[in-house]
């Protein structure tokens, strides 16, 4: 069931009890969960946090956790399936999830005892009435459907009653068929498309806001929980508009403080801003230069793989009035002169070239002389920790610690070392885009776009990753898009598979939605995956909480994409 | 000279003057003694020697060495009783059980003193809070906060509370628990404390 009021029946259910928190490995959960750490700091709420990053985990944590606690949190996962189900749990277990991934489970929705859902009852959420999908059993009791049954009841004397009875039964049977017909096509309907919902994030800084202990510390997690949402793609373009709107609300209301000229704050406090700011990646801890060529947005729309693209991109650079070796040096050295009206400049120049979206509606933050991130930077930093594949790392658990650390302000150093990692990233994610391009590897097989990463290619170890993946995805999918002439294609999906783990045999599939201006980020390959492992009897391994990301064996790569042409076309 | 031994053993005391107990100086007692002895000795004949003989010119030389006698005195008692408060202030470093090496340096009276304090600290603590006793030996600074947020460095399996909950101690999971229970895990190096 839905919690109506947070406070209540969440924040004050939990308030003298010892928690589990299960945080799913994404950004978005991990802002949650450190504002949810923050306000549990506050009044001493005892608790234990585990991450995981599947359901096998997550079944994991919960056998080892349900001796010891009653009360469980799920962050950003456990809401899009059977949770009673899978976990078996005991009657006294309570859950609380607060999830983004839609649609809810239908009985996740209408269990009124042990669920609780975190989550806005949006307009968009869609939830079939319960009387469409369940139905009192009373009837099938009754008429439990077997026709021998009616055949075998006794004697001449009942006969002319028999024949009403059955007729009864018939129409009775016939109602129920056709009730169950049209349940499963409204259930169909409801689970087909995989989307997100409203940050998880947010909804706890809204806890902590109801609560009056919200920080500038937990809206700035609030902040980057869902500016995690846009780089990955998981909400549309006006859901973030929307949100952003409620943030700029919060952000505001922190910041009036700041504008008396007597009482300003010293320069070691935190300001939050609303910036209307680049879409460039990371550029204030690279050169100007290594963004535009590294960031999706201006990469293909300059198509900078090819040399015609080079070629612009210098004509872009001498458009605006700034000198190469300016562009690419650091930006903090960069001339002051060039650094005040850039902005405007680029955006500018950037109408002239295609790109009138350059700029985007987001936040930055500003503490000490030298601390300057926007929200986008500790996003592309915090997730490079996430998914770091470097050798002495390679815990996942380790890894989310690290990640989760890095989000204190405290912790400088570790975010550092992410921004480092996240260039690598965006570099090699530019270099694969680029070889897969020109030499078309992308092949269109009909319903569907496919690229399959071979296992010598240069970074591949990063691409199997679930979030590393997506974003490759995206951005393929983007370049793609720019440099084909094909209209057709312009429409289709991609789905893209990557080596995981050699020894095992496996490789990472991802699917997303076409790419278009006015796309709904609605994503059937969940379903479509599903339906197509079972009819080849692959062998994959559903295990990631975004449904449309799968582990399949490299052996039954093929007779999985048949099955999913057929099944699609 | 008189008195430099006791004077010796003070400064043996006053050089060590963090607290540690240097090892308990027999010898030096035992010369201290004897050199006391010797003293009243002597002054016992001369002042027998006074009172018979009316030998008004002995009593300076009685006074010296009545003189040196309190002066060893007053050493002594310092030495045995800055003794006594560094152990005692052992007792609250510690705790009820001294690690070897300090034992080592601790004579048999001062052992049987650390017992019979240990003693009536634990029925003085035992009284406290109504009958209910408090363990007023830990937290001597007061806590910044009650509850720290630690992480599990090893796999330690099932970890039990007094009040009998069981916290299962995962590798890198973190908890956030009242301070007293964590600590004995952070000397043992399974937890760690993490600031943010």
């Amino acid at each position: 069931m839905f919690v109506t009021d947070i406070r209540k029946d969440f924040y004050e259910v939990v308030a003298n009890q010892r928690v589990a928190l299960l945080v799913a490995a994404d950004i978005d959960a991990l802002c949650a969960c450190k504002i949810l750490q923050a306000l549990f700091h506050c009044d001493h709420i005892q608790y234990t946090l585990v991450p995981v990053i599947g359901w096998q985990d997550l079944s994991t944590a919960f056998l080892e956790h349900k001796e010891q606690f009653r009360y469980f949190v799920l962050i950003n996962c456990g809401a899009n399936v059977d949770l009673l189900e899978m976990l078996q749990p005991d009657d006294d277990s309570i859950f609380f999830i607060c999830d983004t991934h839609r649609p809810v489970d239908v009985v996740n929705v209408y269990n009124d005892t042990q669920i609780k859902l975190l989550i806005k009852q949006d307009d968009d959420l869609g939830v079939p009435s319960y009387d469409d999908i369940f139905r009192d059993d009373e009837e099938e009791d009754d008429g439990s459907g077997n026709d021998s049954d009616e055949g075998s009841e006794p004697s001449g004397k009942r006969r002319r009653f028999d024949e009403g009875a059955i007729e009864r039964r018939i129409e009775r049977q016939r109602a129920r068929r056709e009730w169950e017909a049209r349940r499963r096509e409204i259930l169909f309907d409801y689970e087909q498309f995989e989307f997100h919902g409203t940050s998880a994030a947010m909804m706890f800084f809204e806890l902590a806001w109801v609560l009056t202990k919200d920080t500038k510390d937990m809206l700035w997690w609030a902040i980057i929980g869902l500016t995690d949402q846009q780089i990955h793609d998981k909400i549309t373009h006006m859901k973030y508009v929307t949100d952003v709107a409620t943030m700029q609300r919060h952000v505001s209301r922190h910041n009036h403080r700041n504008e008396d000229e007597e009482n300003s704050l010293s320069i070691d406090c935190m300001r939050i801003s609303f910036e209307y700011d680049l879409r460039l990646s990371l550029y204030q801890h690279w050169s100007l230069y290594e963004s535009i060529c590294n960031s999706c947005y201006t990469s293909s729309s300059f198509k900078l793989w090819t040399l015609n693209g080079q070629k612009k991109l210098r004509e872009f650079l001498a458009d605006m009035g700034l000198p190469l070796k300016q562009v690419k040096q650091k930006y903090t050295s960069m001339d002051m002169s060039i650094k005040e009206n850039l902005r405007d400049v680029i955006e500018e120049s950037s109408n002239k070239f295609g790109m009138k979206e350059i700029r985007i509606q987001t936040f930055g933050v500003h503490f000490g002389f030298q601390n300057r991130f926007l929200a986008s930077d500790m996003v592309h930093a915090t997730a490079a920790l996430l998914e770091s594949t470097e050798k002495e790392e390679s815990d996942i658990a380790h890894n989310f610690i690290k990640a989760l650390d890095s989000l204190s302000r405290g912790n400088l150093d570790r975010l550092h070392v992410g921004i480092d990692h996240a260039k690598r990233k965006l570099l090699a994610i530019q270099q694969t885009v680029a070889s897969c391009i020109c030499t078309n590897l992308i092949l269109s097989q009909g319903p569907f776009l496919y690229c399959y990463l071979m296992e010598g290619t240069p970074d591949v170890k990063l691409f199997s990753k679930p979030l590393a993946l997506t974003l490759l995805c995206k951005y393929l999918l983007k370049a793609f898009v720019h440099s084909t002439r094909n209209k057709r294609c312009k429409l289709l999906p991609l789905i893209m598979a990557a080596p995981k783990d050699v020894e095992k045999g496996t490789v990472i599939v991802a699917g997303i939605p076409p790419e278009s201006e006015t796309s709904d980020k609605k994503n059937f390959f969940g379903r479509a995956f599903e339906k197509a492992a079972e009819s080849t009897s692959s062998r994959t391994l559903h295990d990631h909480f975004d449904t449309s990301i799968i582990e399949l064996k490299t052996e039954d790569r093929s007779k999985f994409l048949d099955a999913l042409i057929t099944l699609l076309s | 000279m008189f008195c430099e031994k006791a004077m010796e053993m003070i400064r043996e005391l006053h050089r060590m003057s963090d607290g540690q107990l240097p090892a308990f100086n027999e010898d030096g007692l035992r010369q201290v003694l004897q050199e006391m002895e010797a003293l009243y000795e002597q002054n016992q004949a001369d002042v027998n020697e006074a009172k018979s003989f009316g030998r008004s010119d002995l009593i300076p030389s009685i006074k010296l060495r009545h003189c040196c006698l309190l002066r060893n005195q007053r050493c002594i008692t310092a030495y045995l009783y800055d003794r006594l408060l560094r152990i005692r202030a052992l007792r609250w470093e510690y705790g009820s059980v001294l690690p070897a090496n300090v034992r080592f340096h601790m004579s048999a009276e001062e052992v049987q003193w650390f017992g019979q304090y240990k003693k009536s600290l634990a029925s003085f603590m035992r009284s406290l809070g109504e009958g209910e006793g408090l363990d007023i030996t830990q937290d001597i600074k007061p806590p910044k906060s009650l509850y720290i947020q630690v992480r599990c460095l090893k796999d330690h399996g099932e970890f039990e509370i007094e009040d009998g909950t069981v916290i299962l101690l995962k590798k890198n999971s973190q908890h956030f628990l009242p301070r007293w229970k964590c600590e004995q895990l952070i000397r043992q190096g399974v937890l760690e404390h993490v600031v943010s």
